[in-house]
């Protein structure tokens, strides 16, 4: 008994650093964030030192009757669409770049490069490939499947902006996704590969067979992370379109930000009540992505 | 030996005293470094030389500025003189985040200092916020690219803002560039609003409710999505920044004319110096009111600053003429000060784009007015007016609609 209590106590020495951390940096501005959402704390109260007001559900109801916020979070949600194109994408590649055939290293880093390139220079780059005329209108028109004169901008199209920003969301998360893949495919035994090979199995059944199954809980783990990043897209559609064309590429992200941090004028009450809306989604979907993988590996 | 340790105590007291007699002052500037470190430093030295009880400490704020300056009220470390633009400084006013300048330094000294229009650009209610700094207007000059003019056949600059439209067509039609870029939605700002103003129409009556759906508004927004949708205007002027897209158009031969400040002219000299060299600058065309809309900076004092006195110093010797007609000679800025009127710097011109430039705006700086006032939540009312805007140039809602959709939720959300 006294060993276990000591061992115990030795446990939580070991973790306790870790553990004030996440308390001090996490979960305190969490609950602290969490209860803002259900107080009057706005510019004018807070620069008179004034404590947040209790309000109730008085912020959810701003928040669920703007027009605004239910068109961004329809995006928002709509822009989860980026996540099964990701996860197959990202999946496939692992696949393919996961043999040990010289120079692979090359196409490995190079397909994480995006990961770490600044948002500011990725939008750069692709504005010269969205803009009239940029590379892409370049590229249809000598595939001969537009003309110079219906050339247009792609950000600045109601209809096209919102799939252009994705594809920078997919372009800039698809080597994280990858590098995660990768691992859990490393992590496989290859005695299991030879046992189908040996059985006859072709390279597809293989692949559905043994890789998917094994691979189960690093798809779970990569789509819950894309799920929740897509919910919380921000950075790009920020740099690419501020939200528009005619608010098609404005998110939940976008409100809340612009709540609480665009100037004077914020409002912390607002802004909180608005990201635990986006937090109770997230909840949501990554409840059904549980359930789903669950059923999976009960079947 | 007794002497000699009086002498040591009473030296150490001295500089003890000292020590404890000096102020520090944080004077935190808004994307002047590193390009503009030499005359801030400059200036500080002078500052300190002349006020030996006070030590500047000088950080340069960039894209965060607004953020740092609310996060550092709320950590008990504001600074105690801020640079903020006219915008900022009403919403900052708004919400109490500033000290009434007239309450550090005497209206009167205020008065014979600054423009009666620059301190109305910073005064909210009845207290001025801010001591006015260098300043642009936005008609000040139009800078035009002669090739393209040829080219179009034109001989001579718009003299009205309605030439103005004419030239768009003309110029697109014959040489395929396009004339200027109009500011229809400038981010963070209603930069349409200055139009009306500019046409001599009321953006806001007495008590702050919209005026700005009148047909007379409606007739000016037709006109600007007639030139949109024909083409005539460049697509991405209702994504970008105007100034910002049309100086790296311009540099480009891709538009033909610039209207704004003579700081147009630094960034071409750097992209493009063959076409620098070239570009005609004259007096730019205004509306049918026959008034300049334009903005400035302005230094503020934070109500959590705590040396309100010794940064009311600073803020004022930065400001003051002197000072302001250093750094005009630094950059081609507007200064707010009375007596750059009857400078002689600015009576000298050369054959240098941005000293005819400078020449032509420098001692203008009564003119500075952005033509409409933060209103209360102008964040909100704002993105709500630049969304109407862009509903009428994309086609989705008549001039007419968009302006009497603007001026509703304007009215409904606007805060006292």
């Amino acid at each position: 008994m006294q060993v276990h209590w000591r061992q115990s106590l030795m446990s939580y020495t070991f973790l306790a650093p870790a553990l004030i951390l996440l308390a001090v940096f996490t979960f305190y501005p969490l609950l602290y964030g969490a209860y803002l959402g259900f107080t009057e704390y706005s510019g004018a109260r807070f620069a008179n030192h004034l404590p947040p007001q209790w309000v109730g559900l008085k912020n959810f109801e701003t928040v669920l009757g703007d027009p605004l916020f239910r068109t961004a979070l329809a995006n928002s949600v709509k822009y989860l669409l980026v996540v099964p194109a990701l996860q197959l994408a990202s999946l496939a590649v692992a696949v393919l770049v996961a043999k040990n055939i010289p120079g692979i290293a090359l196409f490995r880093a190079a397909y994480y490069v995006p990961v770490i390139t600044s948002v500011s220079l990725a939008a750069v780059m692709w504005e010269w490939v969205f803009n009239r005329e940029g590379t892409l209108n370049w590229l249809l028109r000598a595939l001969h499947l537009t003309t110079p004169e219906a050339a247009f901008g792609w950000l600045n199209s109601e209809q096209w902006a919102f799939w252009a920003v994705m594809l920078v969301t997919f372009w800039r998360g698809f080597g994280y996704y990858m590098v995660l893949y990768l691992a859990g495919l490393q992590a496989i035994p290859e005695e299991l590969e030879e046992a189908a090979i040996l059985d006859g199995a072709s390279a597809w059944q293989r692949f559905w067979r043994v890789t998917v199954p094994l691979m189960r809980p690093t798809i779970l783990l990569c789509t819950l992370l894309s799920t929740i990043a897509a919910l919380r897209v921000l950075e790009e559609v920020l740099v690419l379109t501020n939200g528009g064309p005619l608010n098609s590429t404005y998110t939940a992200l976008m409100y809340v930000y612009a709540k609480a941090f665009q100037g004077f004028d914020f409002d912390y009450g607002v802004a909180s009540a608005a990201g635990l809306v986006v937090a109770l989604v997230a909840l949501l979907l990554s409840a059904l992505n549980f359930r789903f993988f669950h059923r999976e590996e009960q079947a | 030996m007794k002497r000699s340790v009086k002498a040591l105590t009473l030296g150490l007291a001295l500089v003890a005293s000292t020590a404890s007699a000096q102020t520090t002052v944080t004077f935190w500037t808004w994307y002047l470094s590193p390009k503009f470190d030499g005359y801030i430093k400059d200036t500080i030295s002078a500052f300190e030389k002349a006020n030996p009880g006070i030590k500047v400490q000088w950080f340069d704020k960039q894209d965060s500025m607004v953020q740092d300056f609310i996060a550092s009220v709320n950590l008990g470390s504001a600074p105690d003189v801020v640079n903020l633009n006219i915008d900022e400084t009403q919403k900052a006013a708004q919400n109490g985040f500033l000290t009434a300048v007239n309450s550090l330094t005497s209206p009167a000294t205020l008065r014979s200092t600054f423009y009666p229009q620059s301190l109305s650009n910073f005064t909210s209610g009845a207290n001025t916020y801010a001591y006015p700094w260098y300043g642009w207007l936005n008609e000040g000059v139009l800078l035009y690219n002669p090739e393209l003019f040829k080219k179009a056949g034109l001989t001579r600059a718009p003299r009205t803002a309605s030439e103005m439209l004419t030239y768009a067509k003309t110029i697109k039609d014959k040489t395929g560039a396009y004339a200027w870029v109009p500011a229809l939605k400038d981010p963070n700002t209603a930069s349409f609003l200055g139009y009306f103003y500019a046409e001599g129409l009321p953006v806001t009556d007495a008590s702050g409710k919209a005026a700005f759906n009148t047909p007379a508004h409606a007739s000016l927004l037709a006109q600007y999505v007639t030139l949109y949708r024909g083409g005539y205007v460049p697509e991405d002027a209702v994504r970008r920044e105007a100034f910002q897209l049309a100086t790296e158009l311009y540099a480009q031969n891709r538009v033909a004319m610039i209207i704004g400040g003579p700081q147009a002219l630094t960034r071409i000299k750097d992209t493009n110096p063959g076409l620098y060299a070239k570009t005609v600058v004259t007096q730019a065309p205004l509306g049918k009111a026959g008034v300049q809309t334009g903005g400035s900076m302005g230094l503020v004092i934070p109500k959590a600053s705590r040396n309100p006195q010794a940064a009311a110093k600073l803020a004022a010797f930065f400001t003051n003429n002197a000072n302001q007609l250093a750094f005009a000679r630094v950059v081609p800025v507007v200064p707010t000060t009375k007596g750059a009127q009857t400078s002689t710097q600015f009576k000298t011109t050369g054959s240098d784009p941005v000293a005819r430039a400078t020449a032509l705006v420098g001692a203008s700086g009564r003119l500075i007015n952005p033509g409409y006032r933060a209103p209360g939540n102008s964040d909100d009312l704002y993105k709500n007016f630049n969304d109407n805007i862009e509903a009428a140039l994309l086609g989705k809602k008549t001039a007419q609609q968009a302006l009497a959709d603007a001026a509703t939720y304007w009215n409904a959300n606007l805060k006292k």
